[in-house]
């Protein structure tokens, strides 16, 4: 028997119950919707995710104090966590070939005050190179004066907000301005950047890490940013930190390392992992789809029991009836999942649209794998009523009787 | 054996004490009990009986929809009792015409659709097909009838379509169910006259029937009562 006279037989009994078909194919077609859709926003969320992440920039690498793992109990003593200085970050910045640029990073909070008005900043305190490292821009001005760490002018560069808040269209450069009652002249303004690192990089201040440290009687520093000569040595340089920071703290990794490849996989695989959960219950629908084809078919199958006789006392197969039955199933599933796939890739197309900054696009592997269940689902279900349908009696099915 | 297929005789069907036992429940019924029978080529039989005779069963033993209990049954030469189903229906496909009383055309084909549907199963080229409906359309005088569907069809016309079905592949033996049951007087005698003329062309006919007037056209009646054949 031709593949093309399967298909024609089939197409003829399926536009003979228009309302029917329509129906099952639009079941199956919610299905694959709906897969399309829920996926499409998890692959959103995670492009969104990353988008935040790349301006951490690439390259980067942090050093954090203490380890960050869980092993139970209680810590064992004498594994205290020693400070990160200013002397290990000169120790990486030397010491480590793979690394490009070394920050050193104190954090604390206080009030700047100028002509009455004061507002509560966080303060970080750090080098030259930090603008580099973190990729900010100034937009007036100049950044942290090159110089040794430990010295430090009383100095100030304010984050784009601070600035505009508190001196209201005045130029600020050259002002001075008192922080945690301290005074300090403001050398620059920051460029708009936003929050990275659930920073706000526009609602700060930055001043030299020694001043910084003690303004608030910090020992050690919030955190070491390093930045790798390109993406590909970020590995080396992670060694090489490691390396030397290991050997300055007798030994001990206590500290912790986060590269932005690390964090982009934590998050990329949660979100993963929800993206697979909705496409999962999504999935769900197509099944009920699928027992709808069977309900169809069993339907059919019975309704058309003396067809069946007929076609086996014309010389029908047991395998050629079962291919009649299962062609109409797949061809109800594979039309539901075209019509599925046309209308998920329009809505979604159309809501990039609407909300632009959500990176929302029709994936061609999801819609592969949704065409595939689909299609799955449309021989699995087809089944059943297929092989009841060969395996009438011709004599009886000719009776109608099954 | 291919040469004179069926023996020295001529024989087309040869039954040899068939027997066809049911189980229902917890009693046997012997719907065909010990029947032998030979019908020779290009024969016209007729087989009448009241129901539950064993009519059915017997046709349905004869079109190779049912095989024998017990017994041999030898087909064209060729031995059919213990053929699987798949087998029996490649018998069907090559020897066997079959005719209903309820005509059994699928509703939503057309004429020629219904013509064209065992030859659909047999895998003949559509080009070839559309030939071979066209012949056999013609051939029951329905040449201008081929795009009509059954229920635009009278039931003289309908039978004559599924007899156009039944000849298309070529078959050598016609196998009729009550084929003029559903026809009044008219329709009913000019369908016997279009199976005698296919008779009358080398084709062997056996038909199950009620009608008395129908069964005189034939050259044999068998009389069938519990299974067996009481009269010839």
């Amino acid at each position: 028997m031709r593949r093309r006279d399967l298909i024609a037989l089939a197409r003829e009994t399926l536009t003979l119950h228009r309302l029917r078909t329509g129906l099952t194919l639009s079941a199956i077609a919610i299905g694959v919707t709906a897969v399309l859709l829920l996926t499409a926003l998890g692959d959103a969320a995670k492009g969104y995710v990353i988008k935040e992440f790349a301006g951490v920039g690439t390259n980067l690498v942090i050093v954090v104090p203490g380890r960050v793992e869980t092993s139970g109990g209680m810590p064992a003593f004498g594994g205290s966590t020693r400070d990160l200085t200013l002397e290990d970050c000169d120790a990486v910045a030397r010491q480590s070939a793979a690394v490009r640029e070394v920050a050193p990073f104190s954090l604390g909070t206080g009030s700047i005050e100028y002509a009455e008005r004061s507002r509560d900043v966080r303060v970080i305190g750090t080098t030259t190179p930090f603008l580099e490292v973190r990729k900010l821009t100034l937009s007036a001005g100049r950044f942290l004066p090159p110089g040794d760490p430990r010295q430090g002018d009383r100095v100030v560069v304010l984050g784009q907000k601070v600035a505009r808040e508190l001196f209201q269209g005045e130029n600020p450069l050259g002002r001075l301005v008192r922080i945690a009652e301290w005074r300090f002249r403001v050398i620059g303004v920051l460029g708009p950047k936003g929050s990275s690192l659930s920073i706000d990089y526009d609602d700060l201040v930055i001043v030299p890490v020694s001043v910084g440290l003690r303004m608030f009687n910090q020992t050690g520093l919030f955190r070491i940013m390093v930045e790798a000569a390109s993406p590909e040595t970020v590995p080396v340089a992670l060694e090489q930190v490691k390396a030397v920071l290991t050997a300055r703290h007798d030994d001990e990794e206590d500290f912790t390392l986060i590269t932005q490849d690390a964090m982009l996989k934590t998050f990329g695989a949660v979100i993963d992992a929800l993206t697979a959960g909705l496409a999962g219950i999504a999935a769900i629908s197509l099944a009920v789809a699928g027992i709808g084809i069977m309900n169809v078919m069993l339907v059919s199958v019975s309704e058309r029991t003396g067809e069946v006789g007929l076609l086996k006392a014309l010389g029908a197969r047991r395998r050629q009836i079962l291919d009649v039955f299962l062609v109409e199933a797949v061809m109800l599933s594979t039309g539901g999942a075209i019509v599925g796939v046309i209308v998920g890739v329009t809505v979604i197309l159309i809501a990039a649209r609407i909300w632009p900054f959500i990176p929302l696009q029709p994936s061609p592997g999801w819609i592969a794998l949704v065409v595939t269940l689909a299609l799955a689902a449309g021989v699995s279900f087809g089944l059943m009523p297929a092989r009841r349908a060969a395996r009438l009696d011709a004599a009886d099915a000719l009776r109608g009787r099954h | 054996m291919n040469a004179t297929p069926g023996g020295e005789d001529g024989a087309i069907i040869r039954l040899d004490h068939v027997s066809r036992v049911y189980q229902v429940g917890e009693s046997e019924v012997r719907a065909l009990d010990d029947v032998s029978l030979t019908i020779a080529r290009g024969e016209f039989a007729a087989i009448m009986g009241p129901s539950g005779s064993g009519k059915s069963t017997m046709l349905n033993v004869l079109g190779c929809l049912d095989t024998p209990s017990s017994g041999s049954y030898v087909l064209d030469g060729e031995p059919v009792e213990k053929l699987s189903e798949d087998q029996l229906a490649e018998v069907r496909q090559r020897k066997i015409g079959f005719i209903f009383q309820s005509y059994h055309l699928v509703g939503r084909m057309t004429a020629a659709r219904n013509v064209e549907l065992p030859l659909i199963f047999a895998g003949v080229e559509p080009r070839v097909r559309r030939e071979r409906v066209r012949a056999a359309l013609e051939a029951v005088g329905l040449a201008r009838r081929t795009t009509h569907r059954p229920d635009q069809l009278s039931g003289g016309e309908r039978q004559r379509v599924a007899i156009a079905r039944a000849m298309v592949m070529e078959p050598r033996i016609l196998l009729a169910d009550e084929p003029t049951g559903n026809l009044d007087t008219k329709s009913g005698e000019e369908i016997v006259a279009l199976l005698e003329r296919l008779n009358a062309a080398g084709l062997t006919l056996v038909l199950v029937t009620h009608d008395p007037r129908v069964a005189a056209h034939s050259r044999r009646v068998l009389r069938m009562r519990d299974g067996q054949i009481v009269e010839e």
